[in-house]
């Protein structure tokens, strides 16, 4: 897989980064540090209301079905607003936050989640400053935006982490898909289904023809039934692997049916030369597997 | 370590035997049985070529290794007319000598690494080598 | 030194059991004991058992192709039984093939295919 590259920061968000996109100055760091004894105050109020708001619904409730796992999330929730206000804004900082990203990803934290929290917390941050600081709006307005900015560069390396740390799951999860060695299944004596599911690479392929060879051996095979409806996409490498095999199969006396092809693959097989005829064919597993049977017994 | 064996071919008998050689190699060689057939096919492949068209010639066939990796390489050598045209003998379906002319295309294809020197009214040498795992 | 394959002579039907590896030399001796006996016993069909071989290359395809040739101008049927794995795959990926030859896993299936035809 090619490794995907974000359009909005970069993989490797820097404090570069964070004065760029987001307009971030050290600035803004001092006007937000105002506010360190509000979010003392505050942060636990907050917090303690927001859960107490979401707990309502049940979605969240399940979510947080384990006192110990609410608590731990708000502790750790308190401690990531504490630092918005205070911690220096250095790659320290960064890494902390990309770490927080991948925690939420693997504890099933949803950016909604993450997202709304946040929010909650800013907004009512905000009316504190509002009211607080009514004989200075420009300083109160100045100071929101500051801590705009420095949420929105937190949200958006949350998030960035939290895709990539998606990605790498899912395609760790292909990976193992495309590894899981290929069943092979004896529907009735003589009569073998191999159902291939995954990625098929050159490499699987020829993984492929040799358990499909030792299969017909083992189990002294007549017919085999190819399913490939598991199969995404086979390049013509790929589509040449399944017709040597195919033929191979032939030779040691089995007859094959390949099933479940998409247009793609069928494409690909007739680019590389495949006729249907040449190739026994059902357009599904019940059909392939009345065509193997009925070549079963000549 | 395995010791590089050298044969003289001459006779059917011989290709036999340079097929059955081969294959013990490659089987210390630590190549999967799928792969000893295929070093033993093209070990027969070359071996006749040499009986059918220079009535007799040589073969080594040896284990080779370097820091990544292992294989077997082979070579033919004959002495007979050569090729004149090796481009039209790496084609499928050409033969001069009544083969089904897929000996050394179909060779080709099997192994990792071919050459082939050929010097007309002087013999051929075709050097094959292949690795495990590829 | 050559090596002789036995050839059985059963209802009408030859079976060659190659038992080892053969020179092009025995396959070529088995080819024209093949076609004398086809003759003389006016067999219906030839069953040859090649699983002892773990070479099958273009020389042994061919002969073997060209004896079924032979027998079905006779009009008997050939079928080759006992292609190992490994055989099979090294012969798809050399270009190899029994075109129009039938093929079976082991004499069981050859049987069943000769009555079922």
């Amino acid at each position: 897989m090619p490794q995907v590259i974000s359009s909005s920061v970069t993989a490797e968000p820097s404090v570069d980064e964070a004065a760029l996109y987001f307009d971030i100055s050290q600035a803004d760091k001092e006007l937000v540090s105002h506010l360190e004894s509000t979010s003392d105050e505050m942060g636990d109020i907050l917090i303690e209301s927001f859960y107490a708001h979401i707990m309502g619904h049940e979605e969240a409730a399940q979510h947080f079905r384990d006192e110990s796992h609410l608590e731990r999330v708000k502790r750790g929730q308190k401690r990531y607003f504490a630092d918005l206000i205070t911690a220096p804004l250095d790659d320290a900082y960064i890494e902390d936050r990309r770490r927080i990203g991948q925690i939420h990803e693997r504890a099933r934290v949803s950016p909604t989640l993450y997202i709304g929290a946040y929010s909650y917390y800013l907004t009512r941050l905000g009316d504190h400053v509002r009211q607080t600081m009514k004989d200075d709006p420009e300083q109160a307005f100045a100071i929101a935006f500051a801590l705009m900015k420095l949420a929105h560069f937190d949200m958006a390396l949350a998030l960035e982490t939290f895709v990539s740390a998606r990605e790498d799951t899912i395609q760790a999860r292909e990976r193992e898909i495309s590894e899981l060695p290929t069943p092979v299944l004896k529907l009735q004596d003589g009569l073998l289904l191999i159902p291939v599911v995954g990625t098929l690479d050159s490499f699987r392929a020829r993984a492929l023809t040799l358990q499909l060879l030792e299969g017909i051996r083992e189990h002294r095979a007549r017919a085999v039934v190819l399913d490939i409806t598991g199969v995404a996409a086979v390049d013509s490498a790929v589509a040449n692997h399944l017709i040597q095999s195919m033929a191979a199969a032939r030779l040691m006396g089995a007859q094959s049916v390949l099933t479940g092809l998409s247009a793609e693959v069928a494409q690909s097989l007739v680019k590389v030369g495949v006729t249907g005829e040449a190739l026994n064919t059902a357009g599904d597993l019940q059909s392939g597997i009345v065509l193997a049977t009925k070549l079963m017994h000549g | 370590m395995n010791s590089a064996s050298i044969q003289t071919i001459r006779s059917d008998g011989d290709i036999v035997v340079a097929r059955q050689t081969g294959r013990k190699i490659a089987e210390d060689v630590g190549f999967s049985r799928a792969d000893q057939a295929l070093i033993a096919t093209a070990i027969s492949e070359l071996a006749r070529n040499i009986v059918v068209y220079a009535n007799s010639g040589e073969m080594e066939i040896s284990p080779v290794e370097t820091v990544s990796r292992s294989g077997v390489r082979v070579t033919a050598q004959d002495y007979g007319p050569g090729i004149l045209d090796i481009k039209a003998a790496l084609a499928d379906g050409f033969s001069t000598g009544g083969s089904l002319g897929l000996g050394l295309p179909g060779t080709r294809r099997i192994v990792d690494e071919f050459d082939i020197q050929s010097v007309p009214g002087e013999g051929v040498t075709v050097t094959i080598v292949k690795w495990i795992g590829r | 030194m050559t090596r002789r394959v036995p050839i059985l002579r059963q209802n009408g039907i030859l079976i060659a059991s190659i038992q080892e590896e053969l020179s092009d030399g025995d396959i070529l001796a088995l080819q024209s004991r093949i076609l004398s006996d086809v003759v003389s016993i006016n067999a219906k069909a030839v069953v040859i058992d090649v699983s002892a071989l773990d070479v099958l290359d273009s020389f042994g395809t061919r002969t073997l192709t060209e004896i079924a040739s032979s027998v079905e101008l006779r009009g008997a049927r050939t079928i080759i039984v006992g292609i190992q794995p490994e055989v099979a795959m090294a012969m798809v990926l050399l270009g190899l093939d029994f075109r129009n030859i039938a093929t079976a896993f082991d004499l069981d299936h050859a049987f069943d295919l000769l009555r079922a035809a």
